[in-house]
């Protein structure tokens, strides 16, 4: 048993409606034992008073129910995006603005880089360059001898250098699709999806899979959580052989680890039975603080991609409608039987196609099967409309709503893929809660940045980048917001018995502020700084 | 990365969920004809292949008596695809088999961005008995319109379980969506193994053999064909040549001589495509041009084909 500590802070927010507020919190053994004012939770003896947080407000740690481990591992690559971020190591990368600024970055980064070795960048986003798109000439500038590929910021596209375009064999008289060509025909190192970036991911060894695997990127994955004030993330899609699991297992019990991790098996490349089994496994291999056992199934594509699955009138370009990653009749036999086997699931929808399918899916499963407390949820859910929600109500689905999209792609969807109309009742956070639909929202890191507080902010003012509201009546309140990145998306996780308040018996997690985010201006929360966090008792300042 | 004198053939097997591409690449993986396939599923779940024909099993990987493997893919295609070219000894030939509603294109457009890879051919199955059930789905006719759009080999499987009316009026319908591709039809994906894959190195002596050598129940309804001559092409008169084969002509290959060079070129034709590239490392056997192809037995007209392509040489023997 360790000792006991009673912290004071200058407020603490519970999220427990019987006790909202408080100014003390005992801790023993990793596990809140007592919450509210000193007198009370002196109840339980005399224990020292650790007053570092008497100015301070605690928040039970916040929750990302949607993100990805690559969070951590793409810090390896040289970011050159339009917003601000914070790497591993809480440098604080100020969004380049400029195509003079993105070269001027790379610049300096070539210059650093032992000859020979690639200079890849991510986040690029010549959306936000205005004046023109960047091509081959401009990334010759940097270098014209070492290999350049920039990522963009949705993992798409890139755009190469001439060296690049020479390693992969792109001449003129190469005919593909997604080979991006220039006035005369010339590749001009723009190239777009899996197809046309094969051969360059292949030829300067770029393995995203493998930035969500090794233990040095687990471990700036923590870091990054660690940052945003995050102390539960769930990795929403891992393949988890065993040997990474042990990998998992082995990096988050470090006391210096800063979060619970939750990793979502894959279920799309085994059969459902098989799927059914190895989560059951991997359930059984859970800690504290590696949680296993949910499972990812992906069914459509991304909006902003025009993958999504759209029903009428679908996209407002006139592209056409997007794909499927599982087939409708498979999505049906999958959930019937992780439905069956008590296998939690999230299933990625975009479009309100892929919504509606999915909860038809569910439907048809709940009535072969009897799936108590099932909490399916439907990740991202941007399109779903009031019947659809009202419907998930009543088949106990949740949604987590990607809130970071009004900001980062708002104005996009308004003016290109859905239309204003469908835009602003996107990623309907009062609706859903209007309608009692178990509701959080996230980032999808590395995506859009992580950081709950941020999303937060994107639920409440529904700003978009340009800094027009986008939907005012699916605005929510900052308590509600503040809800959904805390006891909200650990309900989604199955972990509301363990994280999401400050309440007697959960873990000791939490996330310190500068500032009262309910003193604040709504549009101000999302700058609060943050000093850190507390992980079953463990701190860990920034 | 050591740069392989010859880039590794890609066939692309395609096809809604149940049109029977595993029975396919089971049928494949047990005729290979000499070659060593390597074949990628996305899982084993329904592959059932005699156990007297594994060698090894891994969780992700099956090795077959006759050299042929068959791997899991996983989470991540592209790291499949990377495995195989990393291989220190690669396969003759690759077969992806693509999922339910995969767009068989976007698998194809990578074989042909990448340049240790070469497109043989996308071969789309389509469901004889539900293939309309499934064009009459909106959530679903857009993926399978695709699938049959991006083929160059279409195969009507199970065409025993519908009548010969539904089966001429599914062809219709196939050829309203897409005009150009050969249509086969069969029962449990049993077709000439040649039909499906073509590619190879070189054209060896088996491909030249006569229909009975390869006995094979399977090769009932088709029939072969070859050409030799030491004579040299014309590069552009063959194309035409080749363009004018009649329909029942499946597939065409060979490694031929013509004016404008030295070196062989290696000649493919499937369905509609024509491609003549160049033979890496290519051991000129005597200056002989070899030509094979594989059809439909009925409406295949040999001499047509013989006298199409001497019409095409410019030197004569």
């Amino acid at each position: 048993m360790s000792a006991t500590k009673i912290y004071a802070a200058h407020k603490i927010i519970t999220m427990d409606a019987d006790q909202p507020e408080a100014t003390h919190v005992a801790v023993r053994d990793g596990r809140i034992l007592a919450v509210g004012s000193l007198e009370e939770v002196s109840g339980w003896g005399d224990f020292p008073l650790d007053d570092r947080f008497a100015d301070k407000v605690l928040m039970p740690g916040f929750v990302e129910g949607h993100c990805h481990l690559m969070a951590g591992g793409m810090w390896r690559f040289l970011y050159v995006g339009f917003h601000d971020r914070i790497d591993p190591e809480g440098k604080h990368w100020k969004g380049v603005g400029t195509i003079e600024a993105v070269l001027e970055r790379m610049k300096q980064a070539e210059a650093e880089l032992p000859a020979g070795e690639p200079l890849v960048a991510w986040g690029f986003d010549p959306i936000f360059l205005m004046d023109r798109r960047p091509d081959r000439h401009d990334f010759d500038k940097v270098s014209a001898s070492r290999p350049i590929a920039v990522m963009h910021s949705n993992f798409h596209l890139m755009t190469v250098n001439s060296t690049v375009l020479e390693m992969a064999n792109y001449t003129a008289d190469l005919e593909v699709d997604g080979i991006a060509r220039d006035c005369d025909g010339e590749p001009n190192g723009e190239l777009q999806e899996v197809a046309a970036m094969f051969p360059v991911m292949r030829r300067l060894a770029i393995d995203f899979r493998a930035l969500g695997r090794s233990p040095e990127c687990l471990l700036a994955f923590g870091q990054v959580c660690k940052r945003a004030g995050v102390t539960t993330a769930a990795d929403l899609i891992n393949d988890l052989p065993d040997e990474d699991v042990a990998d998992l297992q082995r990096v988050t019990a470090g006391d210096d680890y800063p979060i619970r991790l939750a990793s979502m098996l894959n279920a799309m490349t085994q059969t459902a039975v098989e799927t059914a089994e190895r989560a059951l496994a991997l359930a059984r291999q859970s800690t504290d603080k590696l949680i296993l056992g949910g499972v990812k199934i992906v069914t459509d594509g991304s909006i902003q991609g025009f993958t999504a699955r759209l029903r009428w009138p679908g996209y407002y370009n006139g592209a056409p409608n997007g794909i499927w990653n599982v087939a409708p009749e498979q999505l049906n036999d999958i959930v019937a039987e992780l439905l069956h086997r008590g296998v939690p699931m999230h299933i990625h929808v975009n479009g309100d196609e892929a919504i509606q399918v999915a909860i038809d899916a569910v439907e048809a499963g709940l009535r072969k099967h009897a799936a108590p407390d099932h909490r399916t949820v439907l990740q991202h859910c941007q399109m779903a409309d009031l019947a659809q929600f009202e419907k998930m109500k009543k088949l106990g689905l949740c949604a987590n709503l990607f809130a970071n999209h009004i900001f980062y792609f708002g104005d996009q969807h308004a003016a290109l893929t859905i239309g204003p109309d469908r835009a602003r009742r996107m990623d309907a956070c009062r609706s859903a809660l209007d309608l009692g639909v178990p509701m959080t929202i996230h980032s999808d890191a590395p995506v859009t940045p992580l950081g709950p507080l941020t999303t937060a902010w994107a639920a409440v003012n529904r700003l978009t980048a340009s800094g027009k509201v986008l939907g005012e009546a699916e605005r929510i309140s900052v308590g509600q917001a503040l809800h959904a990145i805390t006891l909200g998306a650990a309900y989604t996780l199955h972990l509301d018995d363990k994280v999401g308040s400050i309440e007697v018996g959960k873990f000791a997690d939490f996330t310190v502020l500068e500032a009262d985010p309910f003193a604040v201006d709504a549009g101000e929360i999302r700058d609060i700084p943050l000093w850190g966090t507390v992980l079953g008792g463990h701190v860990h300042p920034i | 990365m050591p740069t392989p004198a010859a880039a590794l053939p890609v066939t692309v097997i395609s096809g809604y969920l149940g049109a029977g591409k595993t029975t396919l690449v089971n049928h494949l993986l047990r005729h290979p004809g000499g070659r060593r396939l390597m074949v990628l599923v996305n899982d084993f779940g329904e592959l059932a292949i005699d156990a007297d024909l594994i060698e090894a099993e891994a969780a992700d990987m099956l090795t077959l008596a006759n050299g042929c493997m068959c791997c899991s893919m996983g989470g991540d295609f592209t790291n499949a695809l990377v495995a195989v070219l990393d291989m220190a000894s690669r396969p003759d030939h690759l077969v992806i088999e693509a999922s339910g509603v995969a767009r068989p294109a976007r698998i194809a457009n990578i074989a042909r961005a990448e340049s240790d890879l070469v497109l043989d051919a996308v071969v789309t199955l389509v469901d004889a008995e539900n293939f309309s059930r499934h064009l009459a789905d909106d959530l679903i006719a857009d993926s399978v319109t695709d699938q049959v759009a991006a083929a160059d080999l279409l195969l009507v499987n199970k065409a025993d379980l519908v009548s010969e009316e539904k089966l001429a009026a599914l062809k219709r319908c196939l050829r309203k969506i897409n005009a150009t591709p050969p249509v086969m039809t069969c029962v449990s994906g049993a077709v000439p193994v040649d039909t499906v894959l073509g590619g190879g190195k070189s054209v060896r002596d088996r491909d030249c053999a006569p229909p009975d050598d390869h006995d094979h129940e399977h090769e009932v309804g088709y029939r072969r064909w070859s050409h030799e001559s030491s004579g040299r092409f014309d590069r552009d008169k063959l194309k035409q040549a080749l363009a004018a084969f009649p329909d029942a002509v499946l597939r065409v290959k060979g490694v031929v001589f013509v004016s404008d060079r030295a070196a062989p070129l290696a000649v493919h034709r499937v369905g509609r495509r024509i491609s003549l590239a160049d033979v890496p490392a290519f051991a000129a056997a005597g200056g002989t041009s070899r030509l094979v192809a594989i059809g439909h037995r009925s409406g295949f007209d040999a001499e047509l084909l013989n006298r199409l392509v001497e019409g095409a040489l410019v030197t004569r023997p």
